[in-house]
């Protein structure tokens, strides 16, 4: 027995309640995007929980195979949780498992390249700038034009198609310069901080200003939090613990200095990570119950929207369908507050999703560590949103719109991708919410 | 490990990447939904097709290997686990629904269909697949040919027997025979009827063929609360002896009810209860409200403290969510479980109930109690921690006598899980001799060469002239924790 293997003991041992939690009754085999696939017990929640437990009972080495191969080809979808009879908190013992098996056997470079540039500043802004710098050149869309339909979506052309599909949908307004007014009559509500991410600040600055505009219309009150950083989550999820919990120290920090009521989350990979802070720091007695605090104002934008019953837009006379991010209806448990939303856009027509639960594939940096699986995934999600006959997709978080984007462009639909809060933005631009608009006349202004 | 030129073999028929050989990989195959069970197989091979079945049966039975069909590993007897290093041919790429004929309300499916998607695939056509086992949502139609499920729904409905009208099988010999199909009747001996319920020990079943049922016109659900589980059982018994029938009658006790409450699928029993009764009538929408009506009058008068009635289909949704996740949820009252599954005449059920309650005390165990009271099958789930041997003890007589009290009392020793391996030495409890020959008689007319999931169901010792000394004898015991490498 190796010595990262004692340590797995040695670490698992406090999570061994947990996993003895799994009865074995299989409930979610179905559930599992890869048992799915692949057919293999192994490949299945219930199968890597066993996998896990023999770590822990000293009869499978943490460096094996068997353990790396189906610890790394989870996606960490987390759909096996909300049909789990037992309540086995999966997502905290896959990290725990992740964390065990990286000491075991060190990450991948290119996994260890990524994490490294979304945890650290000053390698995310050049990183995120030349990212954005490529996309304004419209190489990527083009060249993810050419080779649309010719093979099945991974490697350089994924990554490509992923930044083509970052950008705006065309047709939508560029933002409007203004911010959104309270809406009339209506008594301040909530103080909100916004986690601006790592991600979202590099290639979706327009959903963070969406996101602002509509919460501040809908009369939250956004307080900028500046000392903020990356939340962690992919860092978590790849099991680099301590990397995750240095970042979630400096976030509790941050958002309790700004005093905010709500942490509010256009993420909901991040939206799931600030959630659990509280288990991420149980072991640090100085931040346990400051994490947990932060954790418990932790909420996605549609939530916020929802609570208010929010604002009704103008009419935007298409047909969208929605895609659930797995980050937040399995993780979050959030799943009617985004219809909510979607039924506050007058005469938007949406239209049902087979397997709008199902993950996208795209499962943080999945895509890019799993390209055929990832991609198999990814096609067959592509395949239900074309076969829906909406116009446009919406969706919750960043990762999802680039996997799914990427994967309509490869297969030459013109169906763009849109955040939930971008359509509820355009909805109230129409009608003429915001400051600084003068066409449409027929919104009320202070 | 299986031998190298067999591995070969194996993927040059299905793929390689449908052979698992690697130890480790295999680890997860070691046991079904009864972990107290634990064997790991040679290989696992996961074939796409009959014919990919038939070569995959006649190369190990050529390297003289014994087989285990597998479908989604949520039985409870034991009867998917591979014992002395069998191959197990697992059907989960078999997944297709290859025909639904709604006219004639028949579907034709691949072994590794998921029984709930069955009948989510045929509510379009307002038809659905009757029986309903309590894993319904994970568990494999082939699965439930194999062990003949049943399911809440079953007092009414019948079984899986009832409504599988074809198969295509894999014999041991690689022969692939059509039983039955295109209807209902077919001439001859009933071929099918006899590989329902056979446990994978007659050969594997490769297509099947079921009748479909329309969805009811309506459907009343009832909740019964009862302060003592002897009341519940009582309400049962006078209910079904009034003449009623109900479509199911579950009984959900004290342990189980707070359990469930605990978990996601909470479903609104209330936790200071100490048995939960739930009744469904369906059917033709005139004389629900009538039967409804009588069935509470007969709780009331054993004693139930209240009755509800389900508003909508919400709420019932709940009330079955929270019946049928029951199992998974014990989890949350201690990490291990062995579930008994006898079948009493219902008359009998309040004093068993008593019975097993009193076995449980005397051996200091938690047995929480979650069954198909209608048919009087019962599912005393007994809970410990493997790592305990000592309580591992204790469950063994404690199950035992558990057994030997519903046997007394005229009942038998599996109602739907099967018998496995978990009851096969239970057989000679309630079959002589006689009927032993004849089991195993019929068994090696399928399988003369004993390779078809071999030491399941019959007790070794049983069979005439003992033709399997090789077997591992001690293969029915429980499982304790391992010892730390």
């Amino acid at each position: 027995m190796s010595a990262a293997a004692d340590s797995l003991a040695h670490a698992v041992k406090e999570q061994e309640e947990g996993l003895l939690n799994c009865v074995h009754c299989g409930f979610c085999l179905p559930a599992c995007p890869t048992y799915r696939r692949l057919g293999d017990e192994a490949d299945s929640p219930r199968g890597r929980l066993h996998l896990m437990r023999a770590v822990v009972e000293g009869r499978l080495d943490p460096g094996s195979e068997a353990f790396q191969t189906h610890i790394g080809r989870c996606l960490g979808c987390r759909a096996c949780e909300p049909v789990c009879p037992s309540g086995v908190e999966y997502g905290n013992l896959l990290e725990l498992a992740r964390h065990v098996g990286g000491e075991a056997r060190r990450l991948s470079l290119l996994t260890r390249l990524l994490l490294r540039v979304f945890g650290t500043e000053w390698l995310a802004r050049p990183a995120m700038f030349a990212g954005r710098a490529a996309r304004a050149t419209g190489i990527p869309a083009l060249v993810t034009r050419l080779l649309a339909g010719s093979a099945p979506p991974r490697g350089p052309r994924l990554g490509l198609a992923m930044l083509a599909a970052s950008g705006p949908m065309r047709g939508l307004r560029a933002a409007p310069a203004g911010s959104g007014s309270p809406r009339p009559g209506a008594a301040a509500r909530a103080t909100v901080g916004l986690l601006t991410g790592c991600v979202q600040a590099g290639l979706f600055s327009r959903v963070n200003e969406a996101t602002a505009r509509v919460l501040e219309a809908n009369g939250y009150q956004i307080v900028p939090v500046d000392a903020q950083g990356c939340c962690g989550a992919l860092h978590a999820h790849a099991g680099d613990l301590e990397a995750a919990r240095a970042m979630a120290r400096r976030n509790v920090e941050a958002f309790e200095a700004a005093g905010v009521d709500y942490l509010a989350m256009n993420a909901s990979g991040c939206g799931a990570a600030m959630a659990e802070y509280g288990s991420l720091l149980s072991h640090d007695p100085a931040m346990r119950d400051r994490a947990a605090a932060i954790a418990g104002r932790v909420r996605d934008v549609s939530e916020l929207l929802a609570a208010c019953g929010p604002l009704r837009g103008s009419a935007v006379r298409m047909k969208a369908t929605w895609d659930a991010p797995c980050h937040l209806v399995h993780a979050q448990r959030v799943s009617s507050p985004p219809q909510t939303v979607l039924d506050a856009v007058p005469e938007l027509e949406v239209l049902p999703l087979a397997g709008a639960t199902e993950c996208c594939g795209g499962a943080g940096i999945y895509g890019l560590t799993h390209p055929h699986l990832g991609g198999w995934i990814g096609g067959d999600k592509v395949r239900s949103v074309v076969e829906s006959g909406a116009d446009i997709l919406v969706t919750g978080n960043p990762g999802c719109m680039m996997q799914i984007g990427a994967g309509l462009r490869l297969a030459g639909s013109g169906v763009p991708v849109l955040h939930l809060v971008e359509l509820l933005d355009e909805s109230y631009r129409r009608a003429g919410l915001y400051h600084g608009e003068s066409d449409h006349g027929n919104g009320s202004r202070p | 490990m299986i031998p190298g030129r067999l591995t070969k073999e194996l993927a040059r028929i299905c793929g390689r990447d449908a052979v698992i050989v690697d130890r480790d990989r295999l680890l997860v195959y070691e046991s079904d939904a009864l972990t107290a069970y634990r064997h790991r197989p040679g290989a696992v091979v996961l074939p796409r097709t009959t014919e990919e079945v038939r070569r995959t049966v006649q190369a190990v039975v050529r390297h003289g290997l014994p087989i285990v069909p597998r479908g989604a590993g949520t039985g409870l007897s034991g009867g998917a686990v591979a014992l002395n290093g069998a191959v197990v041919i697992g059907t989960a790429r078999m997944n297709r629904i290859l025909a639904i004929d709604a006219p004639n309300r028949r579907a034709v499916l691949q072994p590794g269909v998921i029984n709930a998607e069955l009948s989510a695939a045929a509510a379009v056509y307002g038809l659905y697949y009757a029986p309903d086992p309590s894993s319904q949502t994970a568990c494999t139609i082939g699965g439930n040919v194999a062990e003949n499920s049943g399911g809440p729904h079953c007092l009414k409905y019948g079984v899986t027997s009832r409504y599988v009208t074809g198969l295509t099988v894999v014999l041991a010999d690689g022969s692939v025979v059509k039983a039955g199909g295109q209807g209902r009747e077919a001439p001859g001996y009933d071929l099918a009827g006899l590989f329902l319920g056979s446990e994978g020990c007659f050969g594997i079943a490769t297509e099947i063929e079921v009748g479909l049922l329309p969805v009811p016109e309506g459907v009343r659900t009832l909740l019964g609360i009862f302060d003592r589980i002897e009341d519940a059982g009582r309400a049962v018994s006078d209910i079904i002896s009034a003449g009623l029938l109900p479509a199911a009658m579950e009984i959900i006790d004290g342990p189980t009810i707070r359990a469930v409450e605990d978990s996601v699928f909470a479903a609104g029993y209330p936790t200071d209860a100490e048995a939960a009764l739930v009744i469904e009538f369906d059917g033709l929408e005139a004389g629900l409200d009538h039967e409804a009506e009588r069935a509470t009058h007969f709780c009331l008068r054993a004693g139930a403290r209240e009755v509800r009635s389900a508003r909508d289909e919400e709420e019932r949704l709940a009330l079955w969510k929270g019946r049928k996740k029951a199992f998974g949820a014990m989890g949350r009252i201690a990490p291990d479980l062995l579930v008994q599954d006898a079948t009493v005449p219902r008359t009998t059920l309040p004093a068993i109930l008593k019975g097993i309650s009193e076995i449980g005390k005397r051996y200091n165990l938690i047995v929480a109690n979650v069954f198909h009271a209608g048919d009087g099958n019962l599912h005393p789930n007994i809970l410990f921690d493997r790592r305990d041997r000592d309580e591992l003890e204790r469950v063994e007589h404690a199950s035992k006598e558990i057994m030997q009290l519903c046997v007394d009392a005229g009942g038998t020793i599996t109602g739907e899980h099967g018998v496995g391996l978990d009851k096969k030495h239970h057989m000679p409890l309630i079959y002589g001799p006689d009927e032993l020959d004849t089991m195993w008689g019929i068994r090696r007319v399928f399988d003369p060469g004993a390779v078809m999931n071999p030491g399941k169901v019959l007790p070794e010792e049983t069979e005439p002239l003992h033709a399997n000394p090789g077997q591992d004898p001690a293969s029915g015991e429980l499982v304790g924790a391992p010892a730390p490498a």
